[in-house]
């Protein structure tokens, strides 16, 4: 079975388009989050939103499309496919809100026009995107549309990673999208999970999550290029029974993926250099993940957070959250959050507070959703 | 690729023509139990998959990977008039239930599964999503044994279904659940009924060659998915010299997944030792087959 190696990708989020912007950030402490307006009907609320930089959601119907488009053919462009390159490519989706947003938009202008408008009509499928960025780039290997909530690009990594160490491709393309829907934010608002200022992990003041978007991609191939010798080494993914919106408050299941995942990647816990947390400063989240690490590493690795930067990207978290991490590792440091979970917070742990440095070695990035859906990626890779 | 053992199916597939019937209480008779707050396309799910288990302990090692074209639409649609027609926030277990991957947090609950768990779109080709996820996990050892779903549900009124499905006034809309229940075929492999190939290709002429490849015995089936289109799958038939079609699609009432009633449909009524070889297509000319074949049976296993 051969390899798969990170071999081109791009991002777009708060921080900015690309890894230059993005890195920049990183070096410094997170910035407090804007807040934007959720309209329906006749209401408005405001929620906290880390919305992309310099592409406001204005032309809604059709802003989705442009930062996809320019993201991917950033990471076409970045990763050299040729264009028989190009068209061998499988492509693997990962989202929560797919083109809800466009829908949305489209719904709501409808309605004005004329009452018996049906949400909707015309794009009621997940795969939709996915078929779009098909057509839009001439793929014609297969493609995959995950809904795993924000586990979904994290799990189509997992996928492309598989195929293409099977085999069956010699390039897969994995996109993580979620842009401001107002379901998702009025939804967020209805479960009481919107923080009140930052995300602060861990941290005793921790008060609830801060949405995000983001839109990244990752290209796949056989032998490394550009993005060092970064590749997926391992992954665990399980379902936890234990309800749908929590993991289970013993950490037994979140230990369970982590375990699964170091057994995928034949690693000792203490290989492990450092874990990018999920970390979604809710109260039992946060809990079940600090108990799932204290039953697998004895003693815990540097801990990072990469939330309080971008928000909660959603389904498109994994995918963000691993080139951001990634992008750092490149240039030889570890993300740090000052002055969040800065001292032993109530579960006992503690963030990274500074940017320091990261030797090469193996990485864990957990990441869990809604569903019980639980995954935990293992990276190694070095630098060029 | 590694032959996959179809330990069992499980199906529901019921024509819509007016108000989709009450499936609470089949729900409660399929799991044992009454599970609550789970609209149509979870309890869609539990069905289908429960009859797959038909009774027997599932192992928990065993991973989900349910497959739709448009997900939960039912909940989703909901979502969408109680936020922007009547103003009012989506409620949360309602919000949390628009990922459509709830249904497989409950298929595994209902089930005691604690292995993987996968949900993924694709408008033409769900079924053989699924089927290939599974299959590479399977193949690479990472999972032991596989539960493979679709899950179509209706949601009325059915003109308004009708038009998100992009079907006609007079073609009848359905709901269905078809779950494959996979493992290793391991020393079983003659007496088992098993998946031989799960492939996709990217033009005619790729699956043409693949085509040329396989060993096609006198008593091997061919069908059409839904989205080939008769002629190309006549055309095909003729090339590869295969003599029979197998029928599974005329009676049927009309949802997006149908590739997945194949399966079970030819296990039902072919003969042990026969092939079916079935096709389908998306509008972009990308090729999907799978090609399974009935097992003859432990007592007739020699050597």
């Amino acid at each position: 079975m051969s390899a798969a190696y990170f071999i081109g990708a791009s991002m777009h989020t708060v921080l900015g388009r690309g890894f230059p912007a993005s890195i920049e950030a990183v070096r410094r402490a997170p910035s407090s989050p804007q807040r934007t307006l959720a309209e329906f009907a006749q209401q408005q609320h405001s929620v906290p939103y880390r919305l992309l930089s310099d592409d406001h959601p204005v032309d809604v119907e059709r802003r989705l499309y442009r930062v996809l488009e320019t993201v991917v053919e950033d990471a076409l462009q970045a990763a050299g496919l040729t264009s028989v390159e190009r068209a061998g490519v499988g492509l693997f989706m990962g989202s929560s809100s797919a083109d809800i947003s466009v829908a949305e938009a489209r719904y709501r202008r409808e309605l004005k026009e004329h009452t018996d408008a049906v949400a909707l009509a015309g794009s009621s499928s997940l795969g939709n995107l996915a078929a779009w960025l098909c057509r839009k780039f001439d793929f014609r290997g297969p493609d995959f549309s995950f809904n795993t909530a924000c586990t979904a690009s994290a799990n189509a990594l997992v996928y492309a990673d598989a195929m293409v160490r099977s085999g069956r491709l010699r390039h897969a393309l994995v996109v993580g999208v979620e842009l401001f829907n107002v379901i998702t934010a009025m939804g967020f608002h209805g479960l009481q999970l919107l923080a009140s200022g930052n995300m602060k992990p861990f941290d005793r003041t921790r008060d609830g999550l801060v949405l995000g978007e983001g839109c990244s991609a990752l290209v796949l191939g056989p032998e490394p290029r550009g993005f060092g010798t970064f590749r997926l080494r391992g992954a665990g993914n399980i379902c936890d029974t234990h309800s749908v919106s929590a993991a289970h408050p013993d950490g037994s299941t979140i230990a369970a993926v982590m375990g699964a995942a170091l057994q995928s990647a034949s690693l000792a816990a203490e290989q492990i250099a450092t874990i990018k947390v999920h970390g979604t400063a809710s109260l039992l989240n946060d809990e079940a993940e600090v108990a799932g690490m204290k039953r697998v590493f004895a003693t815990l690795p540097p801990l990072c957070a990469l939330k309080p930067f971008i928000g909660h990207t959603l389904g498109a978290c994994g995918l963000n959250e691993l080139l951001l991490f990634c992008a750092a590792a490149q240039e030889g440091f570890l993300i740090g959050t000052p002055g969040i979970c800065a001292s032993d917070s109530d579960l006992g742990v503690t963030l990274n507070q500074q940017a320091c440095p990261l030797e090469p070695g193996n990485y864990m990035l957990n990441f869990f959703g809604f569903g019980g859906n639980n995954t935990s990626l293992i990276v190694s890779g070095d630098k060029v | 690729m590694t032959p996959l053992r179809i330990i069992s199916s499980g199906n529901y597939c019921e024509p819509v023509t007016s108000d989709p019937p009450e499936l609470k209480a089949l729900v409660k008779d399929i799991v044992g139990t009454h599970v609550r707050r789970i609209g149509r396309f979870i309890q869609l799910a539990l069905i289908g998959a429960g009859r797959c288990a038909a009774g027997e302990r599932i192992p928990p090692d065993t991973a989900v990977y349910l497959a739709s074209a448009r997900g939960d639409l039912e909940v989703t649609l909901a979502v969408f008039d109680q936020l922007f027609r009547e103003s009012q926030a989506p409620k949360p277990l309602s919000f949390i239930n628009t990922v459509s991957n709830a249904a497989c947090f409950y298929t595994a609950q209902q089930l005691q599964l604690s292995s993987r768990s996968s949900f993924v779109c694709n408008r033409y080709f769900a079924f053989e999503s699924a089927l290939q996820l599974a299959q590479l996990d399977l193949e690479r050892g990472q999972v032991k044994a596989a539960l493979v779903g679709v899950v179509d549900v209706v949601v009325p009124p059915l003109d308004r279904h009708r038009a998100h499905l992009g079907i006609a006034a007079d073609v009848t809309p359905g709901e269905a659940s078809h779950w494959l229940w996979l493992g290793d075929a391991g020393a079983t492999f003659a007496a088992s009924d098993v998946i031989l190939a799960v492939e996709q290709h990217a033009d005619y002429g790729a699956l043409m060659k693949w085509l040329g490849t396989l060993t096609l015995t006198a008593d091997t089936l061919i069908s059409g998915g839904q989205f080939l289109n008769d002629p190309d799958l006549a055309s095909i038939q003729r090339e590869i010299g295969v003599r029979e079609c197998f029928d599974y699609r005329s009676a049927r009432a009309y949802y997006d997944s149908q590739s997945s009633a194949a399966v079970g449909d030819f296990l039902g009524r072919a003969a042990a030792g026969s092939q079916l070889l079935h096709i389908n297509a998306d509008p972009r000319g990308r090729y999907s087959a799978f090609m399974v074949r009935k097992g003859r049976g432990a007592e007739n296993e020699s050597g």
